[in-house]
């Protein structure tokens, strides 16, 4: 396949997005220096959450070149399994660092989900993520190209050892369960797209949702904060598990149709917890209004059916998996993210890919748009033919016009 | 069905959701959002007015005598605040002001306020602010300090925690001291900083209490408390009030209730009573000092002189009731005497005299007596009525002429000796100055103006009454009357030559268990009189009570006090005599 340019609306989306993050944390930011200064008597200066947060788009914006213009795909795929066994050893030796008491592992509230060294902290299971994307996409193509999709022996046992064993280190080790939601989109997501058929679809899709279940069933803190949401949605008694949800709503509702202006939001001075990271869409949704939170979504929306319509026109297998793991883990952070915020599902404590503050999240959902964004150069014009081309009416086409003018 | 499509549906479907969600939340739901909102961001806070300051003169200068000083307390958060730290610096400055055993403190679960000083002075709170301890900060408030002491506590009172002024000038006028505090309406952050953001924020700012200037004079209170309190000691009396006048203007000097009590720590005062002004606040029988008020009726009557003369027994009989004189000797019983002699030896026969002349009939009391008598005690003199003084006061009581009670002449014939009836030390001595300083009427005041910007101001008195009561003559004729009383003093050389000391002594029964102790083991003594150069219309009025539980004491302590503070305001306010 010929290289042409790539999917623009995906890129712009992506670069929009950041700036967007940019400007909010700007806004928000100094008070939330403020509220961590005069309430656990820290030291913030007013900049530093949008410096940090500069830093966190470079570093982003790094990455998304490496991954858009620098490294080729086919270079990644070759390391995939490396890839992802570094990637859990990295979980693995977290888990043994904390276990140690190592003051290289860093906890908050009984959860030890960071490496610290230094001022630089990062989260393996940002890492998982990723790996986990490369990795399932090069054995589905393998295995759809040995014919052993399906296959008990040589597909399912090591599918779901793989599976197993990165949720049990997100979801059991670091007691994650936002990464293990995305993870679950993506293994999800991924399988649907390999052709499995739907029976063991909807076997696989029944015994994950009976475990996740059983995950939150068998936590207090998950369990309450279920409890919670189901107050908040049923317009119960408030109380302090509540509160989060609750005052996320209270800045998603003062925002009425066009916000209160940037600046103006009270909500962030402290009111409203992880105001700058997991917090940030009801922020804006005080600040833009539904006006701005509408143009969010939308945003949203377009650059997911985009990765969809890069997958549905890239015919190499790896590569059109790897879009849809890419875009099932943006659908699954995005989806959760608002829908907790919003009262519509229980809090997760999930970040919102390329507007939370945090740097490793964006770092790796960067790195894995611009992955896309290399792949969309490489669309051909027809659906591929492993897929049912029957109604491609009404739908538009990837941007790939600089063929037609080169021949 | 081409499986890309099916996640294609799931982001319209699920995007679909969350936007029909917002528009629930953010228009359908949105005022009441906004309402919670509001709720939750609004901070009301007081803005807190400076209370005003009580001044004394002295002499002709205002001195303040209670102040106002800013203390600081010093809080910590005592998850963030270093421990060594703040305990170094607090024990280096502000040793005295800590509340708590610091390190017990830091040992508490989860505490994150905790005030650990009071009290600290502006300069020591600034000195442990420079040292820049993480976590401590300071809240202000005021506190009175007095820097006169426990002086004249009975009539400036206290200021509660509360910032509520009690009793004395700080209860009474609590409305002029304490000024408006202001309001502060605005949109704040969790911790309740305000912030700019809002339109509706809104800021009344506080209007100050005035300074109160009171005509009492500084040195003359301190002196006549010391000299009542030495009194106390010497005698049997527990207690003591002493008022000191200006017959001519109304005006208070003194104002003394004796014992003081520390107005800074009036928490720890054991008897609340301590609290109480007895000038204004509690009715009492000031007894024979009513014989003033009686005679002078009289007088200006036209029914009786100091030299009408009666035949005076050792006891008259009202209404089944035998009234005794105090005084039985040879030389004025059963003899024909003067109203003169009668106010000499306190004669209660002889005042019940003067009712019987009132009511035209020499030989008994009649209706006309009593609402003549009735007229001048209540109308007149204002008795049972609030003098008008700036402070708080009690009515009193005295019986109506026409009351249905059994042995309403025997009331009446009490009350012309100052029994059966009650009434303030300020109203006996605002009447006492009508009866001396030419038969006029003044409201008494205790407040001289207020000072602003260092400046005294007149203070706007509302229903100030000067009214003449009684005849020039009648005033003259009891003036003449009451320096004849003490006569003997100044053969005896406790009054001074030159000065014109007039003045009565008065011994109450007290009413013990619901009836009067014919026992005589509690009596009040009181005594009152003036001074002035011999001549000339006297300057001052000084009122004087003693009593005590189970004391029995007399106009004769009394009157001794009365002796020296007679002596002591002569000299003090300089009263030159006449040569």
């Amino acid at each position: 396949m010929r290289k042409h340019k790539s999917d623009i609306v995906i890129l712009f989306t992506a670069l929009g997005l950041m700036a967007l993050g940019l400007i909010v944390i700007y806004a928000i930011g100094p008070m939330r220096a403020n509220v961590l200064n005069s309430t656990y008597g820290s030291n913030y200066g007013t900049n530093d959450f949008f410096i940090g947060q500069l830093r966190s788009v470079a570093f982003a914006l790094v990455a998304f070149f490496l991954a858009f213009k620098v490294i080729p795909y086919k270079f990644i795929r070759k390391y995939a399994k490396i890839i992802l066994v570094i990637a859990l050893s990295l979980s693995i030796l977290l888990w043994v660092l904390s276990k140690a008491g190592s003051s290289l592992a860093k906890c908050e509230l009984g959860e030890c989900r960071w490496f610290q060294l230094g001022p630089i902290s990062f989260q393996p299971a940002e890492a998982i993520k990723i790996a986990l994307v490369i990795y399932l996409s090069d054995f589905l193509a393998r295995k759809k190209e040995e014919g052993k999709i399906g296959d008990v022996k040589e597909f399912w046992v090591p599918f779901v050892i793989v599976c197993i064993i990165s949720l049990g280190l997100v979801v059991v080790a670091q007691g994650d369960l936002g990464t293990g939601v995305a993870l679950i989109s993506i293994i999800l997501g991924m399988l649907l797209i390999s052709g499995v058929s739907s029976k063991q679809y909807l076997i696989v899709l029944a015994i994950i949702m009976a475990i996740t279940v059983g995950a939150v069933a068998t936590s207090s803190h998950r369990m309450q904060r279920v409890e919670a949401w189901y107050t908040t949605l049923t317009g119960g008694e408030s109380s302090d598990s509540t509160y989060h949800i609750e005052n996320a709503m209270l800045a998603i509702g003062t925002g009425g149709f066009f916000g209160v202006g940037v600046g103006n939001s009270v909500q962030a001075t402290g009111y409203l917890p992880e105001s700058i990271n997991d917090s940030v869409f009801a922020i804006m949704g005080e600040t833009f209004g539904f006006v701005g939170l509408i143009t969010v979504i939308s945003v949203f929306a377009v650059m997911l059916l985009r990765m969809v319509k890069v997958a549905e026109h890239t015919t190499p297998l790896d590569e059109k998996y790897l879009v849809i793991g890419v875009f099932a883990w943006t659908l699954a952070q995005v989806v959760v993210n608002i829908m907790a915020m919003t009262s519509l599902v229980p809090v997760t404590g999930i970040t919102l890919p390329l507007l939370s503050y945090g740097g490793t999240s964006m770092v790796f959902i960067a790195f894995a748009i611009g992955l896309v964004l290399q792949i969309s150069c490489y669309t051909s014009r027809e659906v591929s033919k492993h897929e049912n081309t029957s109604s491609r009416r009404g739908l538009g086409r990837a941007h790939h016009t600089s063929s037609r003018r080169n021949p | 069905m081409q499986r890309t499509k099916i996640l294609k549906r799931i982001v319209f479907v699920a995007f679909a959701i969350i936007a029909v969600r917002l528009f629930f939340i953010q228009i359908i739901e949105h005022s009441a959002w906004v309402e919670k909102a509001n709720e939750q961001h609004t901070m009301l806070k007081d803005i807190v007015a400076r209370r005003g300051e009580i001044y004394m003169m002295d002499g002709d200068e205002p001195v303040a005598v209670v102040m106002n000083q800013t203390t600081y307390s010093v809080i910590i958060d005592p998850a963030v605040t270093d421990k060594e730290g703040i305990k170094t610096v607090l024990n280096k400055y502000a040793k005295d002001n800590i509340t708590a055993d610091i390190d017990e403190i830091f040992e508490r679960e989860g505490l994150r306020y905790y005030i650990i000083a009071r009290n600290v002075t502006h300069t020591d709170a600034a000195k442990i602010a420079e040292e820049g301890i993480e976590g401590v900060w300071f809240q202000k408030s005021n506190k009175r300090v007095y820097p006169e002491g426990e002086m004249a506590s009975g009539l400036l009172g206290f200021v509660n925690a509360d910032g509520l002024g009690q009793y004395g000038v700080e209860g009474s006028l609590n409305h002029i001291l304490s000024g408006k505090d202001g309001l502060l309406k605005t949109i704040s952050d969790v911790n309740n900083v305000a912030l700019s953001i809002g339109d509706d924020n809104v800021k009344i700012p506080a209007e100050d209490g005035k300074n109160i200037l009171l005509s009492v004079d500084r040195g003359l209170e301190r002196g006549i408390e010391e000299i009542a309190m030495k009194h106390i000691d010497s005698t049997d009396a527990s207690s003591a009030a002493v008022l000191v006048m200006d017959p001519n203007t109304g005006e208070v000097l003194t104002m003394a209730n004796l014992p003081n009590y520390d107005p800074g720590d009036y928490g720890n005062v054991k008897d609340a009573s301590a609290y109480v002004n007895y000038t204004t606040e509690v009715p009492y029988e000031p007894a024979s000092i009513f014989k003033n008020f009686t005679f002078s009726a009289a007088i200006n009557e036209g029914k009786m002189t100091a030299d009408t003369e009666y035949y005076n027994e050792a006891y008259t009989v009202v209404d089944g009731n035998q009234i005794r004189n105090a005084e039985q000797r040879a030389k004025i019983t059963n003899q024909t005497i003067t109203m003169r002699d009668a106010l000499y030896w306190s004669l209660n026969v002889g005042s019940i005299q003067a009712l019987k002349f009132l009511g035209d009939n020499k030989d008994e009391i009649t209706a006309t007596g009593r609402e003549r008598l009735y007229d001048y005690y209540y109308n007149k003199f204002r008795f049972a009525h609030n003098t008008g003084i700036e402070l708080m006061e009690a009515e009193g009581f005295i019986w109506d002429p026409h009351a249905e009670i059994y042995g309403l002449n025997a009331a009446y014939a009490n009350m012309t000796f100052g029994q059966n009836l009650s009434a303030t030390m300020i109203q006996t001595a605002t009447a006492f100055s009508a009866v001396i300083n030419g038969g006029y009427w003044r409201t008494p005041t205790i407040v001289k103006g207020t000072i602003e910007n260092g400046k005294i101001v007149d203070f706007e008195h509302k229903d100030l009454v000067r009214e003449q009561i009684l005849k020039s003559e009648t005033s003259e004729m009891m003036r003449e009357m009451l320096i004849h009383n003490r006569d003997y003093k100044v053969k005896g050389g406790i009054d001074k030559k030159g000065y014109a000391i007039g003045g009565k002594s008065g011994t109450a029964q007290t009413i013990v268990n619901g009836s009067y102790d014919d026992d005589y083991e509690q009596m009040i003594g009181s005594y009152i009189g003036f001074v002035g150069p011999e001549g000339e219309l006297p300057k001052y009025v000084i009122m004087v009570k003693m009593w005590g539980e189970g004391a029995a004491l007399s106009g004769q302590e009394a009157g001794g006090l009365f002796d020296e503070l007679s002596n002591y305001v002569i000299d003090y306010l300089k009263i030159k005599p006449s040569i």
